[in-house]
């Protein structure tokens, strides 16, 4: 069986008394793209940097590529290319000295090298300015040029944290389409921590959700509302949280608060719909609409990180 | 070899582009160049051998500015820029990457004194109407000090000023804790342990120590150094 781009196992990471990450349970397949969606300080960059060897964690076992970044970082190190939420380049050299140097790193050749920089600078749209000084570029051209370096040396695993960040909207369908095809026709593994949603929900084949350093869910973007159940959307009237709980439960169906009068319900069968719009009828509950729906990734990560009404 | 060559020729080329090291390299060499050539021909050449010898001084001067300056700057440049997090997620070794350094800033310090020299030559010839013979490079302990010293006291400020650097994460704090350390190789003579003496053999000798100690230390850095703890730092 082939291994996993990255497995992690019970992985913890503290900080003094302050925990960071907490038994991080985590298979990330090879080939396609993983979303590693969490809001600010739920521990993705600590992930990330345990992930390359550059923090110890403080309990549990990683393998990159097959690999204990900790005793094989080097190796790990070699056949990964990150780019950090802070992309990192030097601002004295030009965009070509400074994948010069990620190519020398790589030990490419002289050759290679010259080609493959062309190949990336080009994908990102910054060939015309290649000799230009980095510390003129803006934000989003660093952007590009960190994923470029991250390419360099075509490795087989990318780890990218925020790699759309300040980049406008035509560079952010060009990120997206270079990170896809990456991923599809060359095959490469991306680990793509993001805050962008609906980008993660249209190219990862994966996510996992992580907040205050633990998972909380991990799946398909598109069937992690329901967990791989349908979902269907009811417009509620004349009911509240607790009364609809009374007629949910016996039924075994979730049902949640989207916004003002509509309310959620994670369904396994059409006949399970049925049963509870029966249940709400007879229960005096005005139905307006019963909707059949696939979640969004945002509702449903909003939910997780930020709480809805259950009943 | 690759990795350290790959690192030192980054840090050459980042180098070139800095303005504050290119003023204060300019600087070190001028003035240190200059001075002791201004100061010999106002005594009309009548230094003496021990007068003359210490005019070798301006070079150690220049060596230490110039490395003091550029040693922790090598780190903190990295460490501001969130380029030492790139290097840390690359696959070379905390030997490549900080070994670079302290061979990049101890190169630049014994380039600056050597230029120094030349500018004292330069500046004695015009100033004297003569160069080599009325200088300390006339006296053999005199050109220990200027090639050999020099050396030694370049790879110690540069091992030194390397390591503060990477736990200091300010420059002028590092600066000054570099600059604390060539105080600290004044203390053994302060305390009569060791005695002060300008014969070719000593000199010879404090040279071969001083470069000693110094490598010493920089394998001590980097034995002691965790590329996993310098991320705590980093975070500080």
């Amino acid at each position: 069986m082939e291994q996993a781009a990255i497995e992690c196992r019970g992985v913890a990471r503290r900080f003094g008394t302050r925990t960071a990450v907490s038994d991080l349970d985590l298979t990330v397949p090879r080939g396609g793209v993983f979303g590693f969606l969490g809001p600010n300080g739920a521990g993705k960059t600590t992930t990330v940097r345990m992930l390359v060897g550059m923090l110890r964690p403080s309990a549990g076992t990683i393998r990159v590529l097959g690999h204990d970044p900790l005793t094989d970082g080097e190796w790990v190190r070699g056949h990964s290319g990150v780019m950090l939420d802070n992309v990192g380049l030097y601002d004295r050299l030009s965009a070509w000295q400074n994948l010069l140097f990620a190519a020398r790193v790589a030990k490419l050749s002289a050759s290679e090298g010259s080609q493959r920089m062309e190949t990336v600078l080009r994908r990102v749209e910054l060939w015309d300015r290649r000799f230009d000084r980095v510390s003129g570029f803006s934000k989003g051209m660093r952007q590009k040029l960190g994923l470029a370096r991250a390419l360099i040396a075509e490795p087989d695993l990318l780890i990218l944290d925020e790699p759309t960040a300040g980049l406008d909207p035509a560079n952010i369908v060009m990120v997206r389409e270079l990170l896809v095809s990456l991923a599809g026709d060359s095959g490469h593994s991306i680990f793509l921590c993001t805050h962008l949603l609906a980008e993660a929900q249209r190219i990862c084949d994966q996510v996992a959700i992580i907040q205050n350093g633990r998972i909380l869910a991990v799946g398909d973007p598109n069937r992690l509302g329901g967990q791989g159940m349908p979902t269907v959307r009811l417009t509620l009237t004349g009911v509240n949280a607790e009364d609809l709980a009374h007629i949910a439960i016996p039924l075994h169906v979730e049902l949640r608060r989207v916004e003002g009068r509509d309310w959620r319900a994670v369904v396994a069968t059409d006949e399970d719909t049925e049963q509870l719009v029966a249940a709400l009828v007879n229960a005096g509950v005005g139905v307006r609409a019963v909707i059949p729906e696939d979640v969004s990734l945002e509702e449903e990560y909003l939910r997780l990180v930020g709480g809805e009404d259950h009943a | 070899m690759h990795d350290l060559w790959t690192m030192m020729e980054k840090e050459f080329a980042e180098l070139r582009g800095n303005r504050r090291f290119l003023w204060v390299f300019l600087f070190a060499v001028l003035a240190m160049g200059v001075l002791p050539s201004l100061t010999f021909a106002h005594h009309h050449g009548q230094l003496g051998a021990m007068g003359t010898i210490f005019l070798v001084l301006y070079v150690l001067f220049a060596t230490v500015i110039v490395v003091a300056n550029t040693a922790p700057d090598l780190v903190l440049h990295e460490r501001v820029g969130h380029t030492l997090d790139y290097l840390l997620t690359t696959r070379l070794s905390d030997r490549a990457i900080f070994g670079a350094k302290v061979a990049t800033a101890a190169i630049v310090g014994y380039m600056a004194a050597m230029l120094a020299i030349a500018v004292q030559l330069v500046a004695a010839a015009f100033l004297s109407g003569s160069g080599l013979h009325w200088l300390f490079l006339g006296q053999p302990g005199g050109r220990i000090i200027a090639f050999g010293v020099t050396a030694g006291l370049s790879l110690y400020v540069a091992v030194i000023g390397t390591f503060v650097a990477l736990r200091v994460g300010e420059q002028r704090a590092a600066y000054m804790v570099t600059i604390l350390s060539v105080g600290l190789l004044v203390v053994p003579f302060l305390a009569g342990w060791l005695h002060l003496s300008l014969t070719t053999v000593w000199i010879g000798h404090a040279a071969e120590w001083l470069g000693i100690i110094a490598l010493g230390l920089g394998a001590i850095g980097l034995r002691l150094f965790r590329r996993d703890m310098l991320v705590l730092y980093l975070q500080e």
